[in-house]
């Protein structure tokens, strides 16, 4: 499974978000392979939101990204949940989908973003638990992104890359490796990204996030509202030269900039990772 | 191999993971390592409901976590649920200009996101409670009362009957789903 996973996308080279404040720009371009919808926003019956059908119709890959199971909460990921992000892949043919090592609710509450675990054995327990439990239901393999965060807990029992290591062997998960988190992270705790870089199973990533973000109040926030900052261009080319991604993909969530300077964003990924450009 | 207890697994009655399953590198686990399975003091249920409400409220930091990066990341939450209901309410945001984010961050301290469809309904109402709704927001508010039934407390639902709603001066009909505005 693992093996199916990294190779979902190979090839693809650079792809971007689709969102629909940028349909029309997502749709114009020229040497789109890939893209990705935020999954909940797919539903099994009723129509595909509007302009993504056309880019299913001309080929491209849409892979369905879950941003609300909660896989690592300690509750039993919900059912309808999975359900919903099952059909989301058969709908749009998907090769892969991927979620996130996070939880977003805990005792009923939303906490209405991504929050990071604690990284102790019994997270771990809960993640594999989850994990399995959506692969159990799910007709293609799931990649895992761990997030960015401006908090850790405390009392960690694991260090970050043998917390994710650990939840891909036991679950054979993908790596969907978000490269601006990892920049984002290593910022925040005044570590070395590289370091990460160099602990990561790469051979395991399915495919890479990247991402602008903004510093506030002396912490990096990856707002995915701001340009890719060049440090996060380098660790790009950093990552493929260490291993070649599958593909990459674009990540802009607001603040949405002028076509050109989304072109000009994409080249510069392209650039980065010695991929082909897609925007021409 | 196995020995370990798989915690998560226990405390959610999922079938525990087997030893085919698990990963070669698991000998560096701490022996011994139990947890506390179901949502006993110091488990990962409770830890992480502390962490949500704490998040969400305005009650004190969780013992052990970095105060200033934890009030960091509820900012950023706050002005991340603001950014989403403007897009869903943007005559509300507009309404309240260079106010909005801070009168959002206010009202949503304490309330927990229902979803921004919600969240701005609630604030909405809040402030048409108050006499603080602004001309723009009351017509947007109107349409949303006009077209869909909503009790405050579950997801609003598409009217099916016509509807005539007074907001603050807005006058809005809806007949089979299309909103007219009488007056704005």
């Amino acid at each position: 499974m693992a093996e199916a996973v990294a190779n979902a996308v190979s090839g693809y080279g650079v792809g971007i978000g689709w969102r629909p404040e940028i349909a029309g720009f997502v749709a114009g371009l020229p040497g789109l392979r890939f893209t990705e919808v935020v999954a909940e926003s797919v539903h099994a019956d009723g129509d595909l939101p509007a302009g993504l059908a056309a880019l299913l119709d001309r080929g491209v890959t849409v892979v369905p990204h879950g941003v609300r199971l909660s896989l690592g909460g300690a509750d039993p990921v919900e059912p309808a949940r999975v359900r919903q992000l099952a059909a989301a892949a058969e709908r749009l043919h998907a090769p892969l989908v991927s979620e996130h090592i996070a939880f977003v609710r805990a005792a009923g509450i939303e906490a209405g973003h991504l929050l990071p675990l604690p990284r102790s054995w019994e997270a771990v327990d809960a993640m594999v638990a989850n994990v399995k439990r959506v692969q159990a239901e799910l007709p293609v393999p799931i990649a895992l992104e761990p997030i960015a965060a401006l908090f850790d807990w405390p009392d960690d029992e694991l260090d970050e890359a043998r917390f994710i290591t650990e939840i891909l062997d036991r679950t054979g998960a993908g790596l969907l490796l978000d490269i601006a988190n990892v920049y984002a992270n290593a910022r925040n705790r005044g570590t070395d990204p590289l370091t990460l870089l160099d602990s990561l199973p790469l051979d395991r990533v399915a495919y890479v996030h990247v991402a602008g973000g903004a510093e506030h109040g002396g912490l990096y926030h990856d707002t995915h509202t701001s340009p890719v900052p060049q440090p996060v261009l380098d660790l790009v080319t950093e990552l493929c030269a260490r291993h070649r991604p599958p593909a990459l993909l674009l990540e802009r969530d607001g603040d949405y900039p002028p076509a050109r300077a989304l072109t000009a964003e994409l080249d510069a990924i392209a650039a980065a990772a010695g991929s082909p450009r897609v925007t021409a | 191999m196995n020995a370990r207890p798989t915690v998560g697994a226990a405390a959610t009655g999922m079938p525990s993971a087997t030893a085919a399953e698990a990963s070669p590198n698991t000998a560096a686990r701490p022996p011994g390592h139990a947890g506390q399975p179901g949502g006993g003091p110091g488990s990962l249920a409770t830890r992480q409901a502390g962490l949500v409400e704490a998040l969400t409220s305005r009650n004190p930091v969780p013992d052990g976590f970095d105060a200033f990066r934890f009030e960091a990341a509820r900012v950023a939450l706050l002005r991340k649920r603001a950014g989403e209901v403007s897009r869903q309410w943007p005559m509300l945001a507009a309404g309240l200009g260079d106010g909005w984010h801070t009168m959002f961050a206010e009202w949503a301290a304490t309330r927990p996101t229902q979803g921004s469809l919600r969240d701005g309904w609630d604030l909405a109402r809040d402030l048409l409670a108050r006499d603080a709704l602004p001309r723009l927001a009351a017509l947007e508010l109107a349409e949303r009362e006009a077209a869909m039934r909503y009790d405050g407390a579950s997801s609003p639902k598409p009217r099916r009957t016509p509807a005539l709603r007074f907001v603050a001066g807005a006058v809005v009909l809806q007949v089979a789903g299309r909103v007219r505005h009488l007056r704005s």
